[in-house]
């Protein structure tokens, strides 16, 4: 049941973004492995370019595996995260379908016109935008209001000019630190050669002598 | 008689040559009921079934799907919207009574789908025809269920799928549950909507003599398809089979 439902879900998607078909079609019949670790489910892409979950039996082609800790990130649009996705197999299909991914878009007005109507629909929709807008809104007003004052009043979290202070004396440092081991390493070899030079004399007057 | 020439009709063993007679008078009897008697035996969900059947099929508009032991033309309907007006799909049973169901239906549709009787084992279609071929519900009644496979392997065109789906073995810890299900409900259910408890009597006999998943999943390697996967459906009580023609 679960199968059948998520295939429903996935090809309505795929339906409302036609883009997405002639991007998997070249790759009918393939499979990927997508892993969320403890969770994972393997896509199979179809010859109409649609995608379904894969049978009982099936051997992916690629695999595509996202650490939970980048979730976050990858919810976030950060692109720095996306080079972090482990990708095996056939790369070149495992990356179209996290393409695909990636930018499918549920228009959900859509969905809700045939229930309700366009007019509602449209009405609903622009409220849930602007809800989720404001939702965000203040998302970013509590978090930033918690940093000042973790920072300010209550200064738990470092600012950001004082890390990059301590990075660059810690940079500092290290340069320092290297310096100084390489001019050591300079001197013990200079006092090592001089040692040897001395040492060497009085080898040869034995050597002489047993002659 | 020797045993090549025997198989099973249900629990029974008949002589091969009666079997396809015996399973045509199951479905003479049954025909008229048949849709409504499969509502009510798995609560409808086999229409969701054979929609997944669709779904998982990726046929394309203008493609050629061939139906086979399509009855009451339920996939067929579903497929002609599918292919749409540049596509074709062709009705067959082996079976009058109930593929003349299924053709009253399509036109009833106002769809234009071509009903043929034949016999799944001798299919009258050139070599790589179609697209997609599917037998649903209809696999276990056959005799040589080998020669059957084989037959629908040949009408694929490369790259086509062979879908089957069909009754399997379920989760096993529901067995038991559904051992009672299938001999002790289902007959009484056949006798009080279709007057004809033996005929469903037939039907969960021929579901415990039908090939579990892996074994048909061989079967369809044997017949020539590869990368062969199945889904369970419902516990495993139904299985949906997809293999590619190479």
């Amino acid at each position: 049941m679960f199968k059948s439902f998520s295939t429903h879900i996935l090809q309505h998607l795929i339906a409302q973004n036609t883009w997405a078909c002639s991007l998997l079609q070249p790759f009918a019949g393939k499979s990927v492995r997508v892993t969320i670790a403890p969770v994972h489910s393997t896509l199979v892409i179809l010859e109409d370019g649609s995608l379904a979950m894969a049978g009982e039996t099936n051997i992916p082609d690629a695999s595509i595996n996202i650490a939970p800790s980048l979730l976050p990130r990858l919810l976030a649009k950060d692109e720095a995260a996306k080079l972090q996705i482990e990708v095996t197999g056939d790369t070149h299909l495992a990356t179209a379908l996290a393409k695909v991914l990636s930018h499918l878009h549920w228009d959900y007005e859509d969905d809700l016109s045939k229930l309700v109507g366009d007019v509602p629909a449209n009405k609903i929709g622009n409220f849930a935008r602007s809800s989720a807008q404001s939702l965000k809104n203040a998302s970013v007003n509590f978090a930033s209001m918690l940093s000042e004052y973790w920072q300010e009043e209550k200064p738990i979290l470092a600012k950001k000019r004082h890390v990059d202070q301590f990075n660059h004396d810690v940079d500092h440092l290290r340069s320092d630190v290297e310096r100084f081991e390489k001019r050591l390493q300079k001197l013990t070899k200079a006092r090592e050669a001089s040692t040897s030079d001395a040492g060497a004399t009085p080898q040869h007057q034995v050597t002489d002598s047993v002659k | 008689m020797t045993s090549e020439q025997n198989t099973h009709f249900g629990f029974k063993t008949v002589a091969e040559t009666e079997k396809a007679k015996k399973v045509a008078e199951v479905f003479h009897s049954v025909a008229n009921k048949y849709d409504l008697m499969n509502d009510v035996m798995s609560a409808g969900l086999h229409r969701s079934w054979k929609r997944f059947a669709v779904s998982v099929s990726g046929v394309n508009p203008g493609d050629k799907v061939l139906d086979i032991a399509g009855g009451s033309g339920d996939l067929s309907k579903l497929f002609a919207k599918k292919v749409g007006p540049t596509g074709q799909v062709i009705l067959t049973d082996i079976n009058a009574s109930m593929l003349g169901v299924g053709r009253d239906r399509m036109l009833d549709a106002g769809l234009n789908v071509p009903a043929m009787q034949c016999d799944a084992e001798k299919l009258p279609f050139p070599d790589q025809y179609f697209d997609c071929v599917i037998v649903a519900f209809g696999l276990r009644n056959m005799t040589h269920k080998d020669k059957a496979l084989a037959e629908m392997q040949r009408v694929l065109k490369v790259g086509g799928r062979l879908l089957v789906l069909e009754f399997s073995k379920v989760w096993q810890p529901l067995s038991k549950a559904y051992d009672v299900y299938s001999f002790k409900l289902l007959p009484i259910m056949g006798k009080l909507l279709a007057k004809d408890a033996d005929s469903y009597q037939y039907l969960a006999e021929s579901i415990r003599m039908h090939p579990d998943q892996e074994t048909l999943k061989q079967m369809m390697v044997d017949a020539g398809l590869s990368k062969v996967d199945y889904y369970n459906l419902a516990a495993g009580v139904v299985a949906l089979h997809k293999g590619y023609k190479t």
